[in-house]
């Protein structure tokens, strides 16, 4: 049953352009971005119980990185590569830092981090382009030099690219969340103390999922620039970093699926309700406030028959 | 029977503003003997086993577990060198499986946890080794049930099952029986003598039921204010004047 939806979703996923506009796909492409997005964080906060507010900044690390590439190097490839490695490295060395606390004081320091980097994109003219950011970014085509190049201009065909891209990266999450890694991070987030305990460095571990948050915040950074051809600093802002923390409250935090429906449901009650009112976030608010108070374990605990409070 | 020494500590101490925990303590236990360590309330018993396991740090002295100085070893380095604990106030693994609270040690034991990508159930050796533990401190029946759902006593068997799960050379046990009711306790204290037994695990408890500390020890250590009182065999403890008056009126 389940794995009859799963392979439904993913035919009407690959079939989607035959039948759907572009405005379909471009925002069928922010839903994957945001789910990869909500993925990264909740590997920390549902997995390993570190509540991050700083994303963001990772996520900007992987657009401008990728953007910058782009702009000498057109090879789309080389941009999403660069970017992901990119948002490792700094989520890497800025997770040394952060994870030496935890609760409140760990929140606190993802969030100044994330603010840091959005000063940086903001500030830092030469590299970042200011408040203006940057822009001409192209759909490079994808290619292997001297092998085999695709064009991807259209939408169409870039949709193609983050559809696969998204679903690797959705299927080598879930095989690392039902792994010993997978039950290690649950275990530290269940009782610390216990879990150094029985031997595990709480403080190895907190970095990995630190750095792998911080790699798929930066893949779906990457694989921003070319859809919108523009890079802005606003993609590093705080309030960027909330979209993760919405989706996966909205969705689930305790399951592996949450954030990806979580993403989903963004999408559609901003779409929804925007039509109606400029302050589409308030509604989004109130629903995040019923759900989080009726339904601890989000919109797929309810499916799961695990909804309620505990 | 020849003795040999597994843990040693020479003038231990820690304190907590003006109120010395453990004071000066120099104490050895030695391999094979099931000890236990009794005293008052506030005595520094489980400070002692803090201290020992590596979750809090002491102000002075030294602790050597066979003949390794591991004064300042952070604890997750001590599980793998041998020396397991449980928790006097419960702590488990709520949201993880009964099976998984097991499998997590193991795994940890055999230095499988960082594999990112191999499944749990492929893990033979570590989900064997799982299932016989959980047989062993009687949790198989339970065993898909959230850890948080058990009941207190079901708790208390995980808690054991955990510390013993890292098969460790030196176990410490704090309170294992509190909060049972009185066949809980008997049963879960003859289960860690069977442990005991059958393990090649050294066992040191802290607990309050005298009658079953004096029918299950080889070696009692009494603290009182921070300090040891007295150390030795059973019946050399029950005749220690000094011990039957900080347990006036109680018989033991």
């Amino acid at each position: 049953m389940k794995t009859l939806t799963i392979l439904l979703l993913v035919v009407l996923l690959s079939l989607l352009p035959l039948f759907a506009g572009k405005y379909i796909l471009y925002m069928t492409i922010h839903i994957l971005l945001l789910s990869l997005f909500s993925l990264g964080f909740n590997l920390l906060f549902g997995f390993t119980g570190l509540l991050s507010f700083g994303q963001a900044g990772f996520y900007a690390v992987g657009a401008y990185a990728c953007a910058k590439i782009l702009l000498s190097v057109p090879s789309l490839l080389l941009g999403i590569l660069g970017g992901v490695v990119m948002a490792g490295v700094i989520s890497f060395l800025l997770g040394l830092l952060s994870i030496r606390h935890t609760r409140i004081y760990f929140s606190m320091l993802t969030l100044c981090f994330g603010m840091m980097i959005f000063s940086l994109a903001w500030k830092w003219r030469d590299m970042t382009g200011g408040d203006d950011g940057l822009v001409g970014i192209p759909r490079a085509p994808l290619e292997i030099p001297g092998l085999w190049k695709i064009n991807i201009a259209t939408m169409e065909s870039y949709y193609y690219v983050v559809l696969v891209s998204s679903l690797l990266a959705i299927y080598i999450f879930y095989r690392l969340v039902n792994s010993p890694l997978g039950l290690t991070l649950q275990g530290i987030r269940d009782s610390e103390t216990r879990a150094a305990c029985v031997g595990i460095s709480v403080r190895n571990y907190r970095l990995i999922s630190f750095t792998i948050a911080g790699l798929y915040a930066g893949l779906a950074g990457a694989l921003l620039p070319p859809l919108e051809n523009t890079v802005a600093p606003t993609v590093a802002h705080w309030s960027h970093s909330a979209e993760p923390v919405l989706a996966t409250l909205l969705g689930g935090i305790y399951s592996f699926a949450g954030p990806i429906v979580g993403s989903f449901l963004f999408y559609i009650i901003k779409d929804i309700i925007v039509r109606f009112t400029e302050y589409w976030l308030i509604c989004l608010g109130v629903i995040v406030l019923v759900l989080v108070l009726g339904f601890r374990g989000g919109v797929a605990s309810i499916f799961y028959g695990k909804g309620g409070r505990e | 029977m020849k003795m040999k020494e597994i843990i040693r500590t020479e003038g231990l101490a820690k304190y907590f503003g003006e109120m010395a925990a453990v004071h000066e303590v120099n104490l050895t236990l030695q391999e094979g003997l099931f000890s236990s360590i009794i005293g008052p309330n506030g005595a520094g018993k489980t400070t002692l086993i803090n201290l020992l396991s590596g979750y809090l740090l002491p102000d002075a002295g030294r602790i050597f577990f066979r003949e390794a100085d591991v004064t300042r070893t952070p604890p997750h380095k001590r599980v793998k060198m041998g020396i397991s604990r449980s928790f006097q106030i419960m702590n488990i693994f709520p949201r993880l499986t009964v099976f998984q609270n097991i499998l997590l040690p193991v795994l940890s034991r055999l230095n499988k946890n960082s594999r990112p990508f191999s499944a749990l159930k492929n893990n033979k050796e570590a989900v064997e080794e799982t299932e016989k533990i959980l047989n062993e401190v009687w949790l198989w029946e339970e065993k898909d049930s959230p850890a948080g759902k058990l009941s207190h006593g079901g708790q208390r068997f995980l808690e054991l099952g955990i510390a013993v799960a890292a098969n460790p050379q030196l176990c410490f046990l704090d309170e294992p029986s509190s909060g049972m009711n009185p066949i809980e306790r008997v049963n879960v204290l003859e289960l860690v003598k069977k442990l005991s037994g059958e393990r090649k695990t050294t066992f040191a408890i802290v607990e309050h039921d005298m009658d079953v500390v004096f029918s299950i020890s080889d070696w009692i250590v009494v603290m009182n204010r921070g300090e040891i009182l007295a150390e030795g065999k059973p019946e050399d403890i029950r005749n220690n004047r000094e011990v039957r008056d900080i347990y006036l009126g109680e018989e033991i």
